[in-house]
């Protein structure tokens, strides 16, 4: 009885960590004009961001990643898939990190508006200044969820051949008889790398809250 | 001898509307350098919504606004430089002091001169300062707004809108947000304005401040002003029966 697939597993972390990150990362850039473009004055540019973030979400991930790598992959020939992975998850998080937003901003008192307004501060002051930073505190514990559930989305990565930890769990369990140590180690990885974000989003929207007594 | 008095708000058949209703029509304000208009009426009766359109946080449907020499005209179509002017002529005090919870009270005073103005850092700070002394409250300049009680936050909101040395300031029911003792604070630091000569437009429901404080009294109601004039002779002999009803509702409690 040995636990030496524990170092096997252990492999994968950095790889999830990345695509996590990474597509949290992008979602958190990307879903800033995602959220504008979804409030514009223009009914049409309004209507197109709204289609955009709906089918973004309206789709299943592992749909996704195969309409990307093994669709896509037809036409395009990727040296490696993790930049796509990565880039389709930022896509995905975009949408859902715009729909977070919008919440936020519907949360934002009238008269933010209006005070800045009436003190001459331009529509662009307004958001990037006033009304953003609000926007961004109310947003992180919403922001944090999402991304802990990204953290274990990335395990669908697995399925396109991207060596994250459900890669390399596969690649022990498959070499051994009893296949259940492996998988139930993953398990307990993906929970204490969830604790960990958990508590580092807490810290981190704790520092920054504390300073908008709401 | 004084100058010929100038109009420093004059507003001019102002009407608006929200579909069929009707809340502003053809209201006319003439508001002269240095005097205290203090606007009462029953609610409804469209006091905030004339107050927004002078600042055009309301956009009217007719009618023409003019404050110190910079005209916005309904009728033809509002170029963003007159806007941008005009706003920068009008100070707002809001009933819920709108400050900004994640700046710190000196940022709330500071980010605006620095955004709208040009001034420096230095310049802004300086002035905040000078400011926040007059307003009795200093010592709160490094506090977030939410550590301040209600007529501290409306003081400090008072401040952020002197900064930017408006022509006008417009007050919105400032003190109907706060319980009467800290509503005192609020009227005080207004009382020192108007005797500082600032020209001041209140809507308000203080009739003592109304009353002592303001140089021309309107009454309205019901989308119109019904009566204007000295406050003395309106609140001793109202001349329009919708007026002395007010007026017997708000007084004799």
């Amino acid at each position: 009885m040995s636990l030496d697939y524990v170092t096997t597993i252990l492999q994968g972390v950095p790889m999830t960590l990345l695509l996590t990150f990474a597509g949290l990362g992008l979602g958190i850039v990307g879903g800033i004009p995602l959220a504008v473009l979804r409030q514009s004055r223009i009914w049409p540019v309004r209507t197109l961001a709204r289609l955009v973030i709906d089918l973004l979400r309206g789709i299943p991930i592992i749909v996704w990643l195969f309409i990307v790598i093994f669709g896509l992959g037809a036409y395009i020939q990727y040296d490696d898939v993790t930049l796509p992975v990565v880039l389709g998850l930022g896509l995905i998080s975009s949408a859902y990190l715009a729909e977070i937003y919008r919440g936020g901003l519907a949360a934002i008192h009238a008269g933010q508006f209006e005070a800045s307004t009436a003190l001459g501060m331009t529509r662009l002051d307004t958001m990037a200044r006033i009304v953003g930073p609000q926007i961004a505190r109310i947003s992180i514990p919403a922001a944090a969820t999402y991304g802990i559930g990204l953290l274990k989305d990335s395990s669908i990565a697995f399925t396109v051949g991207v060596q994250e930890v459900m890669y390399w769990t596969n690649d022990v369990a498959r070499t051994r008889s009893d296949a259940i140590g492996p998988y139930v180690a993953a398990g307990l990885l993906y929970i204490v790398l969830s604790v960990l974000c958990a508590w580092g989003a807490r810290s981190l929207g704790g520092v920054l809250r504390r300073r908008v007594a709401r | 001898m004084s100058p010929e008095p100038k109009a420093v708000v004059d507003v001019w058949h102002l009407r608006k509307q929200y579909g069929d209703h009707v809340v502003l029509d053809s209201v006319d304000l003439q508001v002269q350098q240095g005097e205290v208009a203090a606007v009462i009426g029953p609610s409804g009766a469209g006091k905030s919504t004339m107050l927004r359109c002078i600042n055009l946080l309301e956009t009217p449907d007719a009618g023409a606004i003019t404050v110190a020499g910079t005209t916005v005209d309904t009728g033809r179509s509002v170029r963003a430089k007159d806007l941008a002017r005009l706003r920068r002529k009008v100070g707002m005090v809001f009933q819920s002091f709108n400050l900004f919870p994640h700046l710190t009270v000196l940022r709330n005073i500071t980010l605006p001169q620095q955004r709208v103005l040009g001034r420096s850092k230095v310049e802004a700070e300086a002035r905040a300062m000078e400011l926040l002394t007059r307003v009795g409250l200093a010592e709160k300049a490094t506090q977030y707004p939410a550590r301040c009680s209600g007529g501290q936050q409306q003081r400090i909101a008072i401040a952020r809108a002197l900064a930017l040395d408006p022509e006008v300031m417009l007050f919105d029911e400032p003190t109907s947000a706060l319980d009467p003792e800290l509503g005192l604070e609020v009227l005080t630091v207004m009382r020192e304005l108007a005797d500082e000569g600032m020209t001041m437009v209140v809507v308000t429901h203080e009739m003592q401040f109304a009353r002592d404080v303001s140089d021309h009294l309107l009454v309205m109601a019901d989308g119109g002003i019904i009566e204007q004039g000295h406050p003395e002779r309106i609140f001793a002999e109202p001349a329009h029966e919708r007026t002395r009803q007010f007026l017997r509702a708000v007084l004799d409690r």
